[in-house]
């Protein structure tokens, strides 16, 4: 299937909803460390199933500049660019 | 299709460990057909390599090296990924008499800053003149010693010219590598690993404590920028021409499963873990596998780099005995990398053993106080008293000696919890660059200072906690420092503001804790400083901590103006520091119940 950027976004905020209990608002700038709170076991997680949702591999040297939703996005639509 | 390398040689004779540098164990090696296997994130072979397919790479490498004109005892950084251009360039430095600095892989969502810090401060210390990473790690490199004379991906050196260069291999007295598995990032401190202590570490590993034979075989996903994963899983078992099988580090963290696959499938006898690790894979359980997965040819499944639990090892060995796994394969050790890697062994073929003690006077005694009283299991006196199981790491390799020592370096008997000190041909000869440093962990009658504590019995190293104030949280190791320096730098948090300690709770579970100063008086400022500061600590180090607000000056400090966190720790666990936001603070109810530490 053909991957848009708003349809990529609609599938990491559903795969985030486990790592937000308390139900906050997230939009593209919503800070993954700071206000989902996600420590190292957690980002592992949401990248298996990232992996698994978009089947992607995501290179581990890339999370270090992943700060907010919209730089998850950014970096799935690249390895599914990558094909 | 590559196909995977096998377990044994045809012809060659298998030696363990007998060679006196990591060149004379590779080309002895290469004369077999035994090498190592990279696994993709879901289990399919992607790579395999003989050893002589890696001797002989090496070797072009050292010659571009050396044709490039790098001088003999160059310090080389590697970003350590598990991938074949890891183990030629680290062999490659050999052949080239250059020194590899592996250096760590950074998995913190938004740790950018402080990965470019912690490998800045790394390849400074080292004065490496060399660096290298895959395409997509180059620009943190560059970021971070944009200075140096060659940074490159495994590529660009490979474009360089052989011809002509020279291979100048150490010798057996020279050096081998330089291990960063200790110190902070601001205080990095580099294990200075020598031929020597290398090859007697893995001679003490492979002739004693695992006793290798012909056939067997290694299974990993350790980091190979650790100890365990660089000397456990790919020096020692290439010096006994043993076939490894890799798996990348994230691939376990994800999908911990695929490592028993991969034992399963490929026939692994050997693989260590810390206890962390065996706990992913039994709260994964089998997830549907059973039918397909049998672990009963896996005979060493080794404990080790951080305390060993035996409940969560029970555990394990309950979810996964339908697979034909042994808990008498379980092998608890001991050991750390100022002594290469490891110090000692439990008994093969036992399991896990475990001295149970009494916990009230455990917890009551000072560090070198008589402890343990042994506490009747079949309840006869007292039936009331709360028992705790201590996992007995074994005895000490040959040539290697182990003592407990009292804080003034007097030999303790058993039973007799002291400070873990260590003597023989694996400990390192100093920190690289930093005499004050290696001065600091040496007694004065020169063995080496563990910053452990434990104690003896008949022979045999109890391990109890850590003296010095490592956190350790799912494997990561944190330096509070690091996470008190990140935190000072906080807008409304000034310099000394800050302790951050762990604490271990009475699930086993290890809890990090920073305490802040706060001079705030508004409730809700308060609480965003709150949440700022667990941000600013998961960036920092990846992991969860819980955040105690405190007014000002209720941090301790020595007589030399040091901060005291065992001081803080001790306020903390006894109750005495509570929250100015009480009402706001998330975890109150499991706090705090506490089963150690004495400091």
């Amino acid at each position: 299937m053909q991957w848009t950027a708003d349809k990529v976004q609609e599938e990491v905020v559903k795969l985030l909803r486990p790592f937000n209990p308390k139900g906050i608002e997230i939009t593209s700038d919503t800070d993954l460390s700071a206000d989902l709170f996600m420590d190292s076991v957690a980002a592992m997680n949401l990248v298996m199933e990232i992996e698994d949702r978009f089947e992607i591999d995501i290179p581990i040297s890339l999370l270090p500049d992943v700060n907010s939703l919209q730089d998850l996005v950014d970096v799935v639509l690249a390895q599914l660019s990558k094909g | 299709m590559p196909s995977a390398t096998a377990s044994t040689n045809s012809s060659l004779s298998f030696r363990i460990a007998e060679f006196e540098t990591l060149v004379d164990g590779l080309d002895y090696a290469a004369s077999g057909e035994t090498g190592c296997n990279f696994f993709t994130p879901r289990g399919e072979l992607q790579a395999a390599l003989t050893y002589r397919e890696i001797r002989d790479r090496a070797v072009a490498l050292a010659q571009r090296f050396t044709r490039a004109g790098v001088e003999r005892g160059s310090r080389v950084a590697l970003v350590a990924e598990t991938s074949p251009d890891f183990l030629i360039f680290f062999f490659g430095c050999q052949y080239a008499g250059l020194i590899p600095v592996p250096v760590p892989l950074t998995i913190h969502l938004g740790g950018h800053d402080a990965y470019v810090e912690r490998l800045r401060s790394m390849i400074g210390k080292a004065g490496a003149q060399i660096a290298v990473g895959p395409a997509e790690m180059l620009h943190y490199l560059k970021e971070a010693a944009g200075g140096l004379k060659m940074i490159g991906t495994p590529a660009d050196f490979y474009d360089l010219p052989a011809e002509g260069g020279d291979l100048r291999p150490f010798a057996g007295h020279e050096a081998c590598y330089i291990q960063y598995s200790s110190g902070s990032t601001s205080l990095p401190r580099g294990v200075f690993v020598s031929q020597r202590a290398i090859t007697s570490n893995a001679r003490g590993i492979g002739q004693h404590g695992l006793a290798l034979r012909s056939g067997d075989r290694a299974t990993s996903w350790l980091p190979l920028y650790h100890d365990m994963g660089l000397v456990g899983f790919c020096l020692t078992p290439m010096l006994s021409q043993i076939t490894i099988d890799y798996l990348a580090t994230k691939s376990f963290a994800l999908r911990p499963l695929t490592w028993l696959k991969l034992i399963s499938q490929y026939g692994g006898t050997i693989s260590f873990s810390p206890t962390f690790g065996y706990d992913l894979c039994a709260t994964r359980g089998l997830n549907g596998s059973a039918k397909t997965i049998d672990l009963s040819r896996w005979r060493v499944a080794g404990i080790g780099g951080e305390m060993v639990r035996s409940e969560t090892l029970d555990r394990f060995a309950q979810t996964f005995g339908v697979t034909g796994f042994s808990p008498k394969a379980f092998l608890p050790s001991y050991g750390l990398a100022e002594s290469t890697l490891a110090v000692t062994f439990a008994s093969l073929d036992k399991g896990i053993e475990v001295d149970r003690i009494d916990q009230e006077h455990y917890t009551h005694t000072g560090n070198v106080a008589p402890v343990p009283i042994k506490v009747n299991s079949k309840k006869a006196n007292g039936a009331n008293r709360a028992a705790r199981s201590f996992v007995i790491c074994g005895a000490p390799m040959p040539d290697h000696e182990v003592e407990v020592r009292s804080e003034k370096n007097d030999r303790l008997t058993d039973h007799h919890v002291g400070r873990i000190v260590v003597r023989g041909p694996s400990v390192m000869d100093g920190y690289y660059n930093d005499p004050a440093a290696t001065a600091a962990i040496t007694t004065p009658d020169g063995w080496l200072d563990t910053g452990d504590l434990g104690y003896m019995i008949d022979g045999r190293l109890v391990v109890t906690g850590r003296r010095k104030d490592l956190v350790i949280l799912n494997g990561l190791n944190i330096w509070p420092q690091d996470v008190e320096w990140a935190v000072e730098a906080l807008e409304d948090v000034r310099g000394s503001d800050v302790a951050c300690f762990s604490v271990i709770e009475t699930d086993g579970n290890e809890r990090m804790i920073v305490v802040l100063q706060c001079r705030l008086h508004d409730v809700a400022a308060r609480e965003n400083l709150r949440k700022r500061v667990a941000a600013t600590v998961r960036r920092t180090c990846g992991a969860d901590c819980r955040v105690v607000l405190v007014p000002p000056k209720t941090l301790k400090f020595t007589s030399s103006g040091k901060l005291s966190r065992s001081a803080v720790k001790a306020d903390y666990i006894s109750g005495e520091l509570s929250d100015l936001n009480l009402a706001f603070t998330e975890h109150d109810d499991s706090a705090p119940a506490y089963s150690e530490q004495r400091s």
